[in-house]
């Protein structure tokens, strides 16, 4: 075992130290810009709070967040065992597949479900000749559950498949010479090593649930979230109230989340052998029918709808300016799309990784405080976040030079989305053995030295699964795309709003499906392809 | 492996970083430069801006985003904000900014250019096009003679669960706010109790509305015109239909998008030149021609297929009249309950 205990942890340096510290107060900004607005508009967040109109809601964005959390979890971790670890047919496809849906934009993957399986949509119409004449509504909650869970399970696959692909087959092995049935091998092996990968992705899709406003909003569930958007301009006390109260929701939800991750001890990684595989027998059909029939639902059905739209408009005959539907019009905001995301990625783990390596080899409370800034500023709106670095930039002599430059827009995102990488920074420092480190010391290695040729190389599994997950973040983010971009720097998701917002269906869609693809072949070729065993 | 894959994440993050610093610099400036935060999308206002920097030299450098958004960021950017020009689908976010100081008032030959209540009363901005309140509803469910004659008609229980409305949608409050000014709050809130009654479906947008009752999915809808001509113009055989309610009712009303100049702008004379060529008849022609808006300027002809401009309501509140302006609409909606 390889899990430093508190007694042994070697204390943290001044110069480390600082960097945490540093670290930590950039993404504690946002949090005092919501706080100072609060105080400087008078609000009384007393009153916001014990108020129906606010604990109705509230009470519902917590429900949503909780069911759609323990929803993502048994259809990540599942789907995460089935095609990592079991002999299911076409498992290197579906590995390549599973993390897509998170690249659809919230209100892109609910425009979609609504137009194909609410009342009156292109699923009704496919099934009305066999007799089907209405769909369950998909209207509320249900839909708003639905979705959420179909599109960010994501969070919970990247960190639990990456884990179980690294995990050395050898107490496995022992486990089923032992007698072991395979389930009960899970159970008690597989899963309690897994579990900081599962707990780690849980807490993201909560976060992320609470804080969502495209699907909920379409879906019409009138979550917290819904109240910050109609108050944003006219009842700003209120809607900064809102805020804060989103951003304490977050941080009693992160402290939880660590006091109980307190004292779990981790198997080391090992790339020597293959992980052992389960033989699925005669499961093996139910198993490949489950599997492709969500992936129907969830990534499948979206884009066939998206499909459909798109080719609806390159097949019309269209007059009107601004319903014209035009790939090569999408060629900018393609580069940009990589271009950020592919920035922020590498911003936001070299960032969290001071964090997560203080927080985990040398037990520092201080890192720990920072890591919670770190993953709270997920619940954030972004428009929140936006208006923060507006704040702190404009008027600041050296920082008002990068005003909506590229720069300060990755700060954004990175401040946005830095929990994603955060967490599996984290379970990839705790699950790297400390030995070989020790080992390359005394055989004369300088510290530079050992993290980047022993270290690294055993953590990036689970670097590159947060950097994948922050990457297709970035490229679907909108509304501080919209405040803090370069002018004239588009990118699909803008294009996207700019076309829906126009009324323009086919172009809309037709973004979305570049998004989706772009997103596709930049996962394969930053993370799928370097993580072995994968 | 790794030593390679070290070099080529070096290279990749230096490249991205050298065309990163580079990605916000100005381009060149010949006649002069203005930048523009529109509420009104790329797609609808875009083709204009270009333009207009083809026939004046001078280059619009345009944000595009929510009107309300927008309104905060130049909220929060305060005087160094780096906008000339505000545009906003809304007079509520114009108002807001009017009422912080922000807006300089436009010229007289500017504001006299649009018929008399399509600006702001003190000018600090001048309405550029309109959209009119309409009832949206599916043909193929509902009966012409159950349409109403009056928005005020739809608090009634034969339309009970039938009429979508777009409470956080920047229209509807601005509807809710016309309403409070002409007949008052009272009156305004027993509409909204009633349609809250009605149980009156959600949606969170305009677009929304419309492709639920083409879809069938609901009967009718509160929406602005245009989006059903945009439905119909992607899908001819949609089953939604536009209802225009009588001139004089307060349904019929006209929702204004309005352009003002910064105060804190450095070039307000080139702004005003925008806001001014907006309301040439060559642009006002292509506002009807193309984007199916009604364009204010006095003695444009309007978009085909709609009744004229004269004689409806119009939606030109001066919201610091109000006192709490769109901060009272928003409580009225939500205390009358019809956020669902």
């Amino acid at each position: 075992m390889s899990a430093v205990p508190d007694a042994d942890a070697p204390r943290l340096g001044v110069g480390p130290g600082t960097v945490v510290v540093v670290i930590g107060l950039v993404f504690l900004s946002p949090f005092v810009y919501v706080l100072w607005r609060n105080v400087d508009l008078g609000a009384d967040v007393g009153e916001i709070i014990w108020d129906a109109n606010t604990l109705h809601p509230l009470r519902r964005s917590l429900s949503l967040a909780s069911t759609v959390a323990l929803s993502s979890v048994v259809v990540g971790t599942g789907l995460a065992w089935l095609t990592i670890r079991t002999d299911l047919p076409g498992r290197r496809i579906w590995r390549v597949l599973a993390p897509l849906p998170l690249v659809f934009p919230s209100f892109v993957g609910a425009t979609a479900l609504l137009a194909g399986f609410a009342s009156g949509g292109l699923v009704e119409e496919l099934l009305g000749p066999l007799g089907i004449d209405t769909l369950p509504s998909v209207r509320g909650y249900r839909g708003a559950w639905l979705v959420l869970t179909l599109f960010t399970y994501p969070y919970v696959y990247l960190p639990v498949a990456a884990r179980l692909s690294a995990l050395p087959p050898s107490l496995e092995e022992s486990a089923r010479i032992l007698g072991r049935s395979p389930w009960s091998v899970f159970r008690t092996v597989v899963l309690p090593q897994t579990s900081p990968a599962i707990w780690a992705g849980a807490l993201l899709v909560f976060l992320y649930a609470v804080s969502d406003f495209g699907a909920v909003a379409l879906l019409g569930y009138d979550t917290l979230t819904e109240q910050i958007y109609a108050d944003r301009l006219f009842n700003q006390p209120r809607a900064m109230g809102l805020s804060l109260v989103l951003g304490c929701v977050a941080l009693v939800v992160v402290m939880m989340e660590r006091s109980l991750d307190r004292r779990r001890q981790q198997i080391e990684v090992s790339r020597a052998r293959a992980s052992l595989l389960v033989g699925l027998g005669r499961w093996k059909p139910v198993a490949w029918i489950t599997v492709a029939s969500f992936f129907v639902a969830a990534l499948i059905g979206p884009v066939a709808v998206l499909g459909f739209w798109t080719w609806r408009g390159l097949t019309a005959d269209v007059e009107t300016v601004g319903l014209s539907t035009d790939l090569g019009a999408l060629t900018g905001p393609i580069v940009n799309s990589a271009q950020a995301g592919l920035l922020t990625a590498a911003v936001a783990v070299a960032v969290v990784l001071p964090v997560a390596w203080a927080a985990a080899r040398h037990r520092s409370r201080l890192a720990g405080a920072a890591n919670a800034m770190v993953v709270a500023g997920f619940a954030l709106p972004g428009v929140v976040i936006a208006l923060s670095l507006v704040f702190w930039a404009i008027d600041t002599p050296l920082i008002s030079a990068w005003y909506q430059t590229l720069p300060l827009l990755v700060v954004a995102y990175v401040l946005h989305f830095g929990a994603q990488a955060t967490r599996a920074a984290r379970v990839a420092v705790d699950a790297t053995p400390r030995r070989m480190s020790d080992v390359a010391a005394t055989l004369g290695a300088s510290r530079t030295r050992r993290f980047f040729s022993v270290e690294l190389p055993l953590m990036l599994p689970g670097l590159l699964a947060g950097a994948g997950l922050v990457m297709l973040s970035t490229m679907k983010e909108l509304p501080a795309t919209l405040l803090l971009a370069p002018i004239g720097f588009d990118t699909l998701a803008t294009e996207i709003w700019n076309a829906g917002d126009a009324g323009a269906l086919a172009q809309s869609s037709l973004a979305s499906l570049v998004l989706v693809a772009l997103s596709a072949v930049l996962t394969w070729a930053v993370v799928l392809r370097r993580i072995d065993n994968y | 492996m790794l030593s390679t894959f070290r070099l080529r994440s070096g290279l990749l993050a230096l490249a991205l970083l050298v065309s990163a610093c580079g990605a916000g610099e100005a381009t060149g400036d010949d006649g002069g430069t203005i930048t523009v935060y529109s509420g009104r999308s790329e797609d609808l206002i875009g083709p204009l801006l270009e333009a207009f920097t083809a026939e004046t030299g001078i280059e619009v450098e345009a944000r595009f985003g929510d009107s309300a958004e927008l309104a905060l960021l130049i909220q929060t950017e305060g005087e160094s904000s780096p906008a000339d020009v505000f545009i906003s689908q809304s007079p509520g976010a114009l108002g807001l900014l009017a009422g912080e100081g922000r807006l300089a008032p436009l010229d007289a030959g500017l504001t006299s250019m649009v018929g008399p209540g399509f600006s702001a009363s003190d000018g600090t901005w001048v309405g550029i096009t309109g959209r009119i309140r309409v009832v949206v509803y599916n043909a193929d469910l509902v009966d012409t003679a159950d349409l109403p004659d009056s928005v005020l008609d739809l608090t009634d229980p034969a339309y009970a669960g039938r009429v979508a409305v777009a409470p956080s949608n920047g229209s509807f409050q601005d509807f809710v706010t016309a309403m409070r000014n002409e007949l008052g709050d009272d009156a305004t809130r027993a509409w909204l109790e009633g349609m809250a009654r009605n149980g009156a479906p959600n949606y969170p947008k305009n677009s929304a509305i419309v492709e639920a009752v083409g879809r069938g999915e609901v009967d009718m809808g509160l929406v602005n015109h245009y989006y059903n001509l945009r439905a119909l113009e992607a899908d001819p055989s949609v089953a939604s239909v536009n209802h225009f309610l009588p001139a004089d009712d307060l349904g019929a009303l006209v929702i204004v998008t309005g352009g003002a100049v910064l105060g804190s702008s450095e070039s307000p004379g080139a702004a005003g030149q925008l806001l001014e060529w907006l309301l040439g008849e060559a642009a006002q022609s292509t506002f009807a021609a193309q984007t199916q808006e009604y364009p204010l300027r006095t003695g444009v002809a309007g978009p085909a297929g709609v009744p004229s401009l004269d004689g409806l309501a119009v939606d030109t509140i001066d919201y610091s009249l109000l006192g709490d302006g769109l901060t009272g609409t928003i409580e009225l909606i939500r205390a009358s309950g019809i956020e669902q």
